[in-house]
């Protein structure tokens, strides 16, 4: 969490700066968002079994800046559906009133999809990465509410998990990444990665 | 698998033989026992054929085969099925572990063989192999027990399971299995109590319970508003505390979904037409409310509000208000309204009533006030209740002419007084007034002569030219016009001085009055109040009575405690008013705030005159009824009097001695004493007195006392001689000087070394001997001179001069000193002038200066030879040596051998002067010493 702290040189970075800020709030209040559950159902800290729920393939070293912000973008649209899904299952299932919890709830998910935008303009163009979702609520096994409450301890793991790791990449990005064209090739980008090694 | 074979046969044996000994094998065997689950419902049914009717049932917790039932059940055969049925409730959920039951039948005493075991599997059989909790969503009463187990998957150990934040004791059903049973469930949140098993590290899985109350709705009531619909409200009742969706109450009316309720908006519900019967169903997973009602339509009217309220004409005195139904319907109904109307202090409710009502006009408002107007209305037939009350309207009524004002007039002297008159209320004025009119017509001039003043003045100065009565007519003017004027004629001045006032005593406060009817009060009564004294803007009060009554109560409301009121009643008719009669009196007494003035205390002889004078009436506060005289002491006030009659102001104390006083007089009242005034006065004596105990007195005594010491004395004198002046024997000196003798050591006898000089006997040739004050007693009271001018002579002792000794030779310049003192006091009138240079001390024995000792004194050697043999042999302190020895501290030490025994070894030079000198001093004391010795 201290590698993410504030860093002045993004606010000189333009775009990709501010990004990262953004990924930075938003870890926080995913982490917020967690604590808040869990004191207010009275949850153990200790983690939820099962693993994160979102799955994509591994930031190997290997793949460039732009790579791995695709490829979190994916795992970032993913939560922002889960997110979505559980949101609405809840209000379906407990009471609808309002409460601290819930206008958190409401602002996590629209900071997320300001998120999505925003590293939307930092991809490539022709790239896709996918991310999966290991589980779903539907198909396991046992039902009731303590699943769904477990499934929205998991979906904020995930949350926490995601939005983390995007901060710290976005905060580790060159500036050159942002003022490169987004058609540049995937090899030129290399190319430049290495020159400024 | 042979192991096994031979242990179930081993079994079968041993139950065989001890079946054989319970006289098993006359019955039966129970046969096709089947276990169903109600998982939900937690509950076992078993069924199974036999011919019996009486079983023992044997139930299992199939792994560690705890017996979690023994019973012995009474189950007859069903008719139809033809088989015998019976449901087991387990406490514990079905699924937490494997179940396991038997059975066999019963006859009394014989008991057949058990059935083979049948068992349902749990989920902690290997093949489920993951984390479970049981029951899951279970919503129950609060105060209920409830049993919940965790089932560990596989290869994960168990830590704890939790209630909502408590860890609860768990019990293990089997390898994978533990149990834990929450009693008396509270009442839960929003999203229900999560019951919470953990690993060491993990949360494993966990179950949401709902605890919560049935429906608690009650006091159904239906209603048309618009006279062909109805709408059914309750109240809530005690909240169920289930917020789940699926747990939350349904309300059904008449069969059908209450939408509003069931959206948990209102707890009402509506129907478009009228039933006779209603009946509400509350239901939520732990109970049933039925609620239920019956009315005749018109018997539950509430109408909706007026609209479009409206004052179509508006006066001073009335106003019509208008409105309209949003119902149509409305308009044949019979219906009463209610109007409420809200001013300042004039608020009402008026009731109208009529078919369809909408109009009515609003009677006896006040002019200039403004109204806020409420409206509703209800069903005169049947009434059930009010409507709902119109948005408030506001009207403002229009002004009219003032009313007549209340005047009176006080006459402060016979030719001058004032035209009061009182203020107009809200609802005299009948608008703000915009000042006053007074006019004044005279006998001597013809009309009036008005004149205006603002609405702030309530009073005009009115004089008499020619002491001619005097009309005055005073009216209010306000927007509207001016009101009708009020007439008062002057009365005549009556000073207080010229009346016989009685004093007016209070009652609780007020003045109760009464007074004869007077035939000329045609126009009744006034009854005016002003304090006593008053001039100049005097608040004047007055009350008009009407004729028929003679009496009136004056409150305190209008009276001030403390201040004196002169009361009086003043006949009215179409002329002046006539005074009937006048009091004066206090509303309520209070103690003077001021003591009296002027106290002052007039010494004659012994006595002391104090005079005072009463103070001033407004500090009175209350008839004074006397005063009281203390005498103030250090830490109280004594009572010497009490004047019980005020006009007394002085009073004598009588019989004081010399000495200082303070007087303290108090003025009381009924209600007591004021602080009090304080004087002081110092007693003196007359100047003949003064002369006479001063002087002449303390002569007279003196001169007596001396007189009678003289005569004591005389007639005494003769042990006073002996007391005072005893004979000293003359020193005799027996023997041989030369031999050393003791100290002689004499003690002087009380008398005057003048004695010892003037003795007959003395010897010169004892010049050796002269007064050396005693050394130790000296040092060792050094605080206690010796008096040369004391009676008793200081201790002396002779000593022959033959200490050689340096401390020695100063003794002797000291004890010359000394005794220079002593015989100078004791006047001896030794002088040592031309004797002893002032200049020769101790310091001068070595100079060359004046020496007398060492140049008078030669004596033969012999003596000298004679001291220094005896002060070698007795060394120095051998006791007494005449003057035979000598002190040698100087060089010329043998030369003072020479002056041993000479006369100048006497600091006193007297010794010196020859006996038959006929310069003999005469004692200054002579004449005392005859008076003592009788001589003349």
């Amino acid at each position: 969490m201290a590698g993410r702290g504030t860093n002045g040189r993004h606010g000189s970075r333009g775009h990709a700066g501010r990004t990262a800020a953004l990924a930075r709030l938003l870890h926080k209040e995913c982490i917020q968002l967690l604590e808040l559950y869990r004191n207010s159902e009275s949850l153990p800290s200790s983690p939820v079994d099962g693993g994160y729920l979102v799955s994509i393939p591994p930031l190997v070293p290997q793949l460039s800046d732009a790579e791995k912000i695709s490829i979190l973008h994916a795992a970032l649209k993913e939560c922002l559906r889960l997110l979505e899904d559980v949101i609405t299952r809840e209000d379906a299932e407990f009471s609808d009133e309002d409460s601290e919890y819930k206008r958190k709830w409401k602002t996590v998910r629209d900071r997320l999809g300001h998120l999505l935008a925003s590293t939307e303009q930092l991809l490539v163009e022709g790239q896709k990465f996918e991310a999966k979702v290991k589980e779903e609520l539907d198909g396991q096994a046992v039902s009731g509410s303590f699943r769904l409450k477990m499934w929205i301890v998991r979906v904020l793991q995930d949350l926490v998990h995601w939005t983390g790791q995007t901060s710290d990449t976005l905060r580790s990005l060159p500036a050159e990444v942002e003022k490169a064209p987004k058609t540049m090739s995937r090899r030129t980008r290399r190319g430049a990665e290495k020159i400024r090694k | 698998m042979q192991g096994w074979v031979t242990l179930a046969l081993l079994l079968s044996l041993g139950v065989g033989c001890s079946l054989g000994q319970n006289g098993v094998g006359e019955l039966p065997v129970p046969r096709g026992l089947t276990l169903n689950p109600d998982l939900p419902a937690q509950t076992l049914s078993l069924t199974w054929q036999s011919d019996s009717s009486l079983f023992d049932l044997e139930i299992f917790h199939t792994e560690l085969m705890n017996v979690v039932l023994n019973e012995t059940v009474a189950v007859k055969t069903d008719p139809v099925t033809g088989l015998h049925s019976w449901t087991w409730h387990s406490p514990l959920p079905l699924e937490c572990t494997s179940h396991s039951a038997h059975i066999r039948a019963r006859n009394q005493q014989s008991v057949s063989q058990w059935s083979p075991l049948q068992t349902i599997p749990g989920w902690d059989i290997p093949e489920k192999s993951e984390s479970n909790m049981f029951p899951q969503d279970k919503v129950v009463p609060v105060g209920s027990n409830m049993t919940f187990c965790c089932i560990v998957k596989e290869k994960e150990d168990f830590k704890e399971i939790m209630y909502g934040r408590q860890e609860m004791s768990a019990t293990r059903l089997s390898r994978r299995t533990y149990a834990i049973t929450a009693t008396n469930q509270p009442v839960s949140g929003n999203t229900g109590t999560n019951v919470i098993c953990c690993s060491q590290r993990l949360t494993l899985t966990g179950a949401v319970v709902f605890v919560g109350y049935p429906p608690g709705d009650e006091g159904l009531v239906c209603e048309t508003r618009d006279l062909a619909s109805a709408e059914c409200s309750w109240k809530k009742g005690r909240d169920t505390g289930l917020r789940m969706r699926r747990s939350r109450t349904k309300y059904t009316l008449n069969g059908r979904d209450c939408l509003e309720a069931n959206e948990r908006k209102r707890w009402w519900c509506s129907s478009k037409a009228w039933e006779q019967s209603w009946t509400l169903v509350a239901r939520n997973p732990l109970g049933t409310v039925h609620l239920m009602d019956s009315a005749q339509l018109t018997d539950r009217v509430h109408l909706l509000a007026p609209v479009n309220v409206t004052a179509v004409e508006v006066k001073a005195w009335s106003a019509t208000l208008q409105w309209s139904w949003s119902v149509a319907a409305y308009k044949k109904l019979e219906m009463v309204c209610q109007l409420q109307l809200f001013a300042h202090e004039l608020n009402s409710t008026r009731n109208y009533s009529g078919p369809g009502l909408s109009s009515v006009v609003l009677e006896s408002l006040w002019p200039d006030v403004d109204y806020t107007v409420t409206l509703y209305c209800g069903s005169k037939h049947g009434f059930w209740k009010w409507g709902d009350k119109s948005a408030p309207y506001r009207i403002h009524t229009k002004m009219d002419r003032p009313d007549a004002l209340d005047v009176w007039m006080w006459m402060d002297s016979s030719n001058t007084g004032c035209v009061f008159w009182k203020p107009l209320s809200v609802r005299k004025s009948h608008g703000a007034l915009v000042g006053y009119e007074v006019s004044q017509s005279s006998a001597e001039e013809d009309g009036w002569t008005p004149v205006s003043l603002p609405p702030g003045n309530f009073s005009y100065p009115i004089i008499l030219n020619n002491g001619s009565d005097i009309t005055v007519a005073v009216a209010a003017r306000n927007p509207a016009g001016l009101s009708q004027p009020s007439t008062v004629t002057t009365p005549a001045y009556r000073a207080d001085s010229q009346l016989s006032m009685s004093e007016l005593l209070s009652t609780n406060g007020s003045f109760v009055l009464s007074w004869q009817p007077n035939a000329n009060a045609s126009s009744g009564y006034a009854v005016e109040w002003v304090p006593t004294g008053c001039s100049g803007l005097c608040p004047v009060d007055w009350k008009k009575v009407p004729e028929s009554d003679s009496s009136f109560t004056l409150n305190s409301d209008s009276l001030v405690a403390g201040v004196r009121y002169t009361v009086s009643v003043y006949a009215l008719s179409t002329g002046a008013p006539t005074l009937l009669q006048r009091w004066q009196g206090y509303s309520q007494e209070m103690t003077p705030s001021q003591s009296v003035r002027e106290l002052l205390p007039n010494q004659s002889g012994s006595d002391v005159l104090l005079s005072w004078k009463a103070t001033a009436m407004e500090n009175q506060r209350g008839f004074i009824r006397g005063y009281t005289i203390y005498l103030a002491n250090a830490a109280h006030l004594e009572l010497i009097a009490n004047i019980s009659d005020p006009e007394v102001q002085s009073y004598r104390v009588k019989g004081l001695s010399l000495s200082s006083y303070k007087f303290v007089v108090k003025a009381y009242t009924s209600a007591g004493e004021d602080a009090g005034a304080t004087v002081a006065i110092k007693m003196e004596m007359d100047t003949a007195d003064m002369l006479f105990v001063g002087i002449l007195v303390p002569l007279g005594i003196m001169f007596c006392c001396l007189i009678l010491i003289s005569i004591c004395c005389y007639k005494k004198r003769e042990w006073v001689k002996k007391a005072f002046y005893p004979e000293i024997p003359g020193p005799k000196v027996p023997g041989d000087w030369s031999s050393p003798q003791g100290p002689l050591d004499v003690k002087p006898s009380p008398h005057s070394l003048v004695h010892i000089v003037e003795s007959p006997e003395w010897d010169f040739t004892k010049e050796g001997l002269f007064p050396v004050p005693e050394e130790e007693e000296e040092s060792e009271n050094d605080n206690i001179e010796v008096d040369a001018d004391s009676d008793e002579p200081a201790l002396l002792r002779y000593y022959n001069q033959v200490v050689g000794d340096g401390s020695h030779g100063n003794q002797v310049s000291d004890s010359s000193g000394s005794s220079n003192t002593s015989v100078d006091s004791t006047q001896t009138e030794i002088t040592y002038a031309g004797i002893q240079s002032p200049t020769s001390s101790q310091g001068a024995c070595g100079g060359g200066g004046y020496r007398p000792q060492m140049q008078s004194v030669i004596g033969p050697a012999e003596p000298q030879i004679e001291f220094e043999a005896d002060f070698q042999d007795d060394g120095l302190h051998a006791g007494y040596k005449p003057q035979c020895s000598w002190q040698l501290d100087s060089p010329e030490a043998e030369n003072f051998s020479g002056s041993l025994g000479s006369p100048t070894s006497v600091t006193s030079s007297q010794f010196l002067i020859p006996e038959s000198s006929e310069e003999k001093p005469q004692p200054s004391n002579t004449w005392f010493h005859n008076f003592l010795s009788g001589k003349s």
